[in-house]
């Protein structure tokens, strides 16, 4: 079976208040040198793990940050190593108003044939609120350029609750977005991170905070918006038009093999998973020395042995976040070798009491409420 | 020694006046202890102790002096614990001594406690020796405040000695005065032998050791002897005195202060006040004042986590080692689990037992709402004591409930009377009257309920005057009242341990609060939870939890798996921690909110 490949790019123009991933700002001359490092990553993992490639993400950070010629030294390091499916979906993330038209050519040219933009909102005071570079135009002419570059699969990200939100502006900033027709939507919920901008001018009350009522007042409202609009829920935050569900993200949530390239980046894959160390440059070095540490990448921070029944947990609070395909009697089965009911008949006949599991013999699935309510659901399948 | 040649004597001081720097100086100058040896406050050997500032255990150290007169004396330093929750300690310790010095912080003045102590010193017709201290300071005035000792108790400014103990200075004066002014001990050294015990604590080795004062005749080694109250009787395995370790010694003479050792399992068979004599003496009469352990306050203490049950059961086992006056039983709470109902002697000593427990002990535990001992007089004519709302019987078979009254005093700067007699009120207080220590200080006489004091009493009575308050209180009796048992109830189920009984007038209001305070603390569940407090069937005050309606990580990629896997386990073993009533989770901190209503 094909496994997923994730290439990290941890560099961005600026840092965005509410963003707590492994990206960094004025590194430019590390481009370069990272960018060698992650063509040898993966080149030593092609050759610990030859296997198929049926998706393909680059993400951030911002990877188009990257020049072309560095992408398309790190993208061929991956077509010349893996076996990269003729049909693989190429997804590479990219911030509005940053790339132009040539370059978006230039990236479908290289095989990338997803694009996926941090929106967020299309209110300006929210744009600035977020520390964003771009503006509800720069969103608008992205799109259009990415069109006019030939990519027919788009995503744009989209957050909600954020302090001070409405009701009616997150409308407008939904409107907007679905004006674009998008082939695929991703509403995420905004989390105060720890040690982020936005949450300390929270926490100072600078900032209103979040109401979690309002957020699922929101939620709902997109539920009902976007299916009128013909896009389909498929994950608890993903919606898309059938059959532009995001294939590379479907295989972490369905818990399939995947390898992570690139600072930060996580791999799971054979019972194990491990992550890498987070600076860029300790990466480089890590990458370039090659020295030997417990996880088949050099440069892995430290990991994790995944046991059977941590699997079977992680599969359930994985595959729940599907909302349509859940997780399905017959793939547990088969992965498993014991039926749902046997390995967690109290658990799932105590959720759907609740109102928060539908159960139907086949499949496992959240309810509606239960969407809003994951995390109740999701620790009862966990082993601790 | 010669009798004549001993002197016997505590000092009585309130909390940071200096006692412990005085006592340390006195065991310097007398030789007792070494420069090198010395320990900052050797007195005070338990590390809480110190934090607080207060002495908590009593400890009687014998030092020898050479008088102006080129004789050699005896003195034995008694300490006496600190606080108004240990005034029969002190009285006993008192009872030791013929004379006491009294420590007056020249930039303070006399606290509350320090002049109920004066008085129990008084009581027991002590030799006074007033000393100011901390004279060094650039804010003293001693002067004003030998004054002020003058107009209380009569003894004439001008014998009021200034010193430092921190500097030494005045030091050397005291030790004369104490030589010259406190009478040597009375007592008949051919009377059949006859102690007191003022104190006690619990060796591993040699079992209870009890502190002593010889009142008659002479005890030597190894004769048995007889705990006359406890009626325990023991063959010594040493006695000795405190130099300021225990010092073995062949005998103890009429007079003299010391230990005997007396390999004594439970530290509750060695009373303090009670009498020892000789085992053979058979017509000997005990010592008057003794009074057996009377806790006023009682509190449910359970472990955070059901496991450490036979932890705390431990912990509490070697705590009563040392502390006579802590007593515990088993209880077991319908919310809270397996616990236990333990009695003190009042608040503080309730808190130092909490801090124990969980420093030296290490234990996460639970401590429910204190409560007092009600008498309640059932229909049938019977009249049952009970120290927990949940023991309260049926309301129609009650025919009255009396609860404990104290008598309070509280010295205040005449700036706060106005939010004294305010706060006070609150509490159900009645006045009794007001006097005027000087131009700027009062005393305020109140009679009081203990249930309304034991509750955060203290720690407003001195925000609302800046700290500047003391209070002293004492047992008055038992009044009947019109008191209501108020129980709280969540998704309808009745919680045992935070019912609460209340005055009925206040039952409205407190009722109130505490749902207000429980709707805060009761995170919001999958269902909406009401919360009611009822007085009998009524319901007087109401409060619904709201249904959670969100909580979903947005998002989880591959490279959050392990980080939101572990966010979830975090969770999850944090609802194991709360409590389960019904189907409802309840946080720890929720059995507490009866405690902090005021706010």
């Amino acid at each position: 079976m094909p496994i997923g490949l994730y290439l990290h790019i941890p560099f961005c123009r600026v840092r965005c208040t509410y963003c707590d991933f492994n990206t960094y700002a004025g590194l430019g001359r590390l481009h370069g040198p990272y960018a060698d490092a992650l063509a040898q990553e993966v080149r030593l993992l092609a050759s610990r793990f030859p296997r198929p490639v049926g998706t393909l993400f680059l993400g951030g950070g911002t990877p188009t940050v990257l020049s072309i010629k560095l992408l398309r030294r790190v993208l061929a390091a991956c077509f010349d190593t893996f076996a990269v499916e003729d049909d693989a979906e190429i997804t590479s993330e990219a911030n509005p108003g940053t790339v132009s038209l040539d370059y978006l050519r230039a990236l479908r040219h290289l095989g990338v044939n997803r694009l996926s933009l941090g929106a967020q909102t299309f209110d300006r005071g929210e744009l600035a609120m977020l520390g964003r570079v771009h503006d509800a135009e720069g969103v608008r002419l992205t799109v259009q350029r990415a069109r006019a570059a030939g990519f027919d699969n788009l995503n744009l990200d989209l957050i909600y609750g954020l302090p001070g939100q409405t009701l009616t502006s997150w409308a407008r900033t939904l409107e907007q977005a679905m004006a674009l027709t998008p082939e695929h939507i991703s509403l995420y919920c905004l989390t105060l991170e720890e040690g982020t901008p936005l949450r300390d001018r929270v926490l100072q009350g600078r900032l209103p905070a979040p109401d979690p009522d309002l957020a699922a007042d929101m939620y709902e409202l997109a539920d009902d918006r976007l299916a009128r609009e013909g896009y389909r829920q498929y994950e608890i935050s993903n919606w898309s038009r059938p059959g532009y569900e995001c294939a590379h993200n479907l295989v972490y949530w369905r818990n399939r093999p995947y390898l992570g390239a690139g600072a930060g980046a996580h791999s799971s894959i054979k019972g194990q998973r491990w992550w890498n160390v987070r600076p860029v440059q300790t990466y480089i070095d890590r990458v370039t020395a090659g020295g030997a540490t417990p996880w088949p990448s050099p440069a892995a921070e430290d990991g994790e042995i995944i046991d059977r029944a941590l699997e079977m947990g992680e599969t359930m609070m994985l595959g729940l976040r599907l909302t349509r395909e859940g997780v399905a009697e017959a793939d547990f089965r088969r992965r498993f070798g014991l039926s749902l009911e046997e390995a967690y008949g109290d658990v799932i006949r105590e959720l759907v009491n609740a109102g928060l599991l539908t159960w139907d013999q086949t499949r496992l699935r959240l309810t509606r409420r239960g969407r809003l309510l994951g995390n109740r659901v999701f620790a009862r399948f966990l082993p601790c | 020694m010669n009798q004549s040649h001993i002197r016997n004597f505590c000092i009585i001081a309130h909390i940071d006046h200096g006692k412990s720097t005085l006592a340390d100086r006195l065991l310097q100058i007398t030789g007792t202890i070494s420069e090198r040896d010395m320990q900052e406050q050797v007195l005070d050997d338990m590390e809480l102790e110190r934090e607080k500032g207060v002495t908590i255990k009593a400890s009687a150290v014998r030092m020898r002096y050479q008088a102006r007169d080129r004789q050699t004396y005896e003195l034995n330093l008694i300490d006496t614990p600190g606080h108004v929750d240990f005034t029969y300690e002190v009285s006993r310790a008192l009872a030791a001594c013929e004379g006491a010095v009294l420590v007056v912080d020249a930039t303070q003045g006399i606290e509350a406690q320090t002049l109920a102590n004066l008085y129990l010193a008084l009581d027991h017709d002590l030799e006074i020796v007033p000393v100011v201290n901390k004279i060094d300071l650039p804010s003293a005035r001693p002067e004003e405040v030998a004054q002020e000792i003058e107009d209380l108790i009569g003894i004439d400014a001008a014998d009021v000695l200034p010193v430092s103990a921190k500097e030494g200075t005045g030091v050397d004066t005291l030790l004369e005065a104490i030589v010259t002014r406190v009478p040597p001990p009375q007592g008949d050294p051919d009377a059949p032998f006859r102690a007191l015990i003022f104190d006690s604590h619990y060796d591993a080795y040699k079992g209870v050791v009890v502190y002593v004062r010889v009142v008659d005749g002479v005890l030597h080694d190894r004769e048995p002897v007889r705990l006359m109250a406890t009626e325990r009787q023991v063959e010594p395995l040493e006695l000795g005195f405190f130099h300021p370790q225990m010092t073995p010694s062949d005998r103890l003479e009429t007079g003299q202060v010391g230990y005997i050792a007396t390999g004594l399992k439970t530290i509750r068979d060695a009373r303090v006040g009670d009498t020892v004599t000789l085992a053979d003496a058979i017509t000997v009469s005990a010592l008057p004042g003794y009074q057996p352990v009377k806790p006023m306050v009682f509190a449910g203490l359970y472990p955070t986590e059901g496991e450490d049950y036979n932890l705390l059961k431990d912990a509490l086992e070697k705590l009563q080692l040392n502390d006579a006056s802590l007593i515990y039983e088993p209880e077991t709470s319908q919310a809270l689990g397996f616990g236990f109902r333990a009695g003190f002697l009042g608040l503080f000593h309730m808190e130092i037992i909490q801090e124990r427990l969980e420093r030296e002990y290490d234990l996460d535990i639970l401590v429910t709402a204190p409560s007092v001992a009600y008498q309640v007089k059932t229909r049938d004519g019977q009249v049952i004591t009970i120290d927990s709302p949940a023991q309260l019987p049926d309301e129609s078979t009650i025919e009255s409930i009396a609860e404990p009254w104290m008598r309070i005093s509280v010295y205040t700067p005449t700036a706060y009377i106005g939010p004294v007699m305010e706060m006070t009120t609150k509490r159900r207080a009645e006045f009794d009257h007001m006097e005027y220590l000087d131009e700027q200080r009062v005393r305020l006489e109140y009679r009081m309920p203990l249930s309304e004091m034991i509750v955060d009493f203290y720690d407003q009575l001195k925000s609302a005057t800046r700290g500047y308050a003391s209070l002293d209180y004492q047992f008055d009796g038992y009044r009947e009242g019109d008191l209501v048992k108020l129980d709280v109830l969540v998704n309808g189920q009745p919680v045992d341990a935070l019912s609460i009984i209340v005055h009925r007038d206040q039952a409205y209001q407190r009722g109130q609060r505490l749902v207000s305070k429980l709707k805060k603390v009761i995170p919001r569940q999958l269902f909406t939870v009401p919360i009611q407090a009822a007085v009998g069937k009524r319901v007087i005050s109401r409060a619904n939890v709201k249904a959670l309606r969100k909580d979903v990580l947005a998002k989880c990629y591959g490279g959050d798996v392990t980080r939101k896997r572990k966010l979830l386990e975090r969770q999850k073993k944090g609802k194991k921690r709360m409590k389960m009533v019904g189907s409802v989770e309840i946080p720890q901190e929720a059995f507490m909110s009866v405690l902090k209503l005021d706010e």
